[in-house]
């Protein structure tokens, strides 16, 4: 089993060798494409996303999302029919997502696209396409109010089911997804204001208290990586306009 | 008003491109050589699941990416419609059924062996363009009967390729080279996983990855050049002049717009043409979208003198449209092309040291 209880409680390490709150390996670039309004690039782990926004155009229909699975993405090849429930639900959740953190009411009657085309999937499916379309609207020079960051949290198994063993663990990969019972929290602003929150599987209410607080503080670690980003990408852009 | 096709270009601006390219020298609108490509960036290996991935960018900012997966699958045997799908790489495998025949090693319908899919941002699956598309690159991947022997594993067995092509970015001009350069560095920087097991057993395969094999090897044991996979080129014509790599302002005055592609020949005879021919499209240049100029004889908003002052006959309007031929006003391009300008463009192409050469050796150069 890969979240084996006991291997999990003698040195409280993860399969990838992490510890609860360790987050993967991420990187992210914005204006990949030149072709793009906006563009950007967002990896985590094995997760890999590629995002990119067009618009305004005309005619009035808010923030629109179209996510592609690419066929190669998973383990086993699987071509995604147009029509699937999941991906339309995750659609729907990134467009409202920013429906309310774009400052739409500056282009009236106006549609902007996003763009999601999942390269290779790996856990946080929701989450990193949550961080890619941050990065490639800032990049498209869209207003927003500020970065919205994701991240999953998962409650581990202990053997005690009393409150203070539980230990939640942040930022799933694939196997970890299909063990445990995770939530997916979007948050925006440095505070926190929670715009995401979705839970699939079930757990024990006592322990949601702690997923979340825990699931806060790995998106605030997450915007402080996004900002990295954008902060180098404009010092790069600054040094070749100046020399 | 001539109703907007997509070509943002007045009747002026198309003249003046349709005239400095059928110049001889000829000019191109950004001063390239007929057969000088424009610098592209290209990339392998750049996706952990794919048996082989590639990502190519252009310079007018289309990009592309290709991602090669293959499975293991039963080969339909005796007119059996048995067909099971195996993970290759675990070596595990489904129950056997006594009626599985032994289908010959020549491998019929090894067409189906290799799945194409596109996916174009904007267009559903069915639609005109990602089927052509496919159907052509499709076409020219099956002229290699080589790859038949390689993706056989033994006669119950082989292994079927998908091949995942995403364009990522709105299909600024046609798609066709870029997905045809994609596709070609992702088929060679595919490995498949090594055989252990012996003849017609059901297999079995070495775990380490470093023991994998290249679809197209890079050299064969007897000395002669290796398979490469195919290319296909956009090739196009004004007057009796070709160039490749065309622009999307290229394209938008073209008289004729070809689809070459191309696979190496593996032969060690050091005349023999280093590359064939597997097949010659026409596509339909844009340049017939494009509503033409009006000449000053029939413009009758003008107010000087030259208009005329009654209305001419349209049958009269017509006689003069057709006698000036687009010499003082653009007008879209009509018929066919020449055969001795197609003859020439595949001459370009496949001869030695030619186009094709230079492009193929261009993109082995990435993989090292």
């Amino acid at each position: 089993m890969p979240l084996d209880t006991s291997t999990y409680a003698l040195a409280h390490l993860r399969l990838d060798g992490r510890r609860w709150s360790e987050l993967r390996r991420i990187h992210g670039q914005i204006s990949t494409q030149a072709a793009a309004d906006g563009s950007a690039y967002f990896e985590q782990g094995n997760t890999k996303i590629l995002c990119t926004v067009t618009g305004p155009q005309e005619p009035k229909r808010g923030v629109e999302v179209e996510m592609n699975v690419a066929a190669f993405s998973g383990m086993d090849r699987k071509k995604r029919a147009r029509g699937d429930k999941r991906v339309q639900e995750m659609q729907y959740t990134i467009a409202s997502a920013f429906q309310s953190t774009i400052f739409t009411h500056l282009y009236p009657h106006s549609t902007i696209t996003l763009n999601l085309h999942v390269l290779s999937q790996d856990g946080s499916l929701l989450a990193c396409a949550l961080n890619a379309a941050t990065l490639a609207l800032i990049d498209a020079g869209m207003p927003m109010s500020d970065y919205v960051s994701a991240c999953t949290v998962a409650s581990a198994p202990s053997s005690d089911q009393t409150l203070d063993e539980q230990d939640p663990l942040l930022d799933l990969n694939g196997l970890e997804e299909q063990e445990l019972p995770f939530l997916t929290v979007g948050t925006s602003g440095e505070e926190g204001k929670v715009l995401v929150l979705l839970m699939e599987t079930r757990v024990q209410v006592a322990r949601l208290e702690a997923m979340v607080s825990v699931g806060l503080d790995g998106c605030r670690q997450i915007r402080g990586i996004l900002d990295g980003v954008v902060r180098e990408h404009g010092r790069k852009v600054l040094e070749s306009r100046v020399s | 008003m001539a109703p907007y096709t997509g070509i943002p270009l007045s009747p002026a601006e198309l003249q003046y491109l349709h005239t400095s390219l059928s110049q001889d020298p000829p000019i191109r609108p950004d001063g390239r050589s007929p057969t000088q490509f424009r610098p592209l960036v290209a990339e392998t290996d750049i996706l952990p699941s794919t048996n082989g991935s590639a990502r190519i960018c252009f310079p007018d900012g289309t990009e592309a990416m290709v991602g090669v997966k293959a499975e293991v699958e039963k080969t339909r045997g005796g007119g059996q419609n048995v067909k099971g799908e195996v993970d290759g790489k675990t070596g595990e495998d489904e129950e056997m059924g006594d009626d599985s025949n032994r289908s010959a090693r020549s491998g019929r319908d090894w067409g189906e062996w290799v799945e194409i899919g596109i996916e174009i941002p904007g267009m559903r699956d069915d639609d005109a363009l990602p089927i052509f598309l496919s159907a052509m690159l499709t076409e020219a991947l099956l002229a290699d009967t080589g790859l038949k022997d390689t993706l056989w594993i033994n006669s119950r067995f082989h292994w079927r390729l998908y091949i995942d092509i995403l364009l990522l970015s709105q299909p600024l001009s046609y798609p066709l080279p870029l997905l045809s350069l994609t596709t070609h560095l992702a088929l060679l920087s595919t490995r498949l996983p090594s055989l252990i097991s012996e003849r017609d057993e059901d297999p079995l395969f070495n775990d380490d990855w470093e023991a994998s094999t290249p679809l197209y090897p890079r050299s064969k044991a007897d000395g002669s050049s290796a398979q490469k996979p195919p290319i296909t080129l956009l090739v196009m014509s004004v007057g009796g002049m070709i160039y490749f790599d065309p622009s999307a302002d290229e394209l938008a005055v073209a008289d004729a717009v070809v689809a070459l592609s191309v696979t190496s020949t593996s032969t060690t005879d050091a005349d023999a043409l280093p590359l064939k021919l597997v097949a010659l499209r026409t596509i339909d240049p844009p340049s017939r979208l494009t509503a033409g100029g009006v000449s000053n004889v029939l413009n009758t908003t003008s107010t000087t003198g030259t208009a005329s002052t009654g209305t001419t006959s349209t049958g009269g309007v017509l006689a003069i449209r057709e006698n000036d031929q687009g010499q003082s006003v653009w007008r879209p391009p009509r018929g066919g092309v020449k055969r001795a300008v197609v003859g020439r463009m595949i001459k370009a192409v496949v001869e030695k040291g030619g186009v094709g050469m230079e492009v193929m050796a261009g993109l082995a150069g990435v993989e090292t």
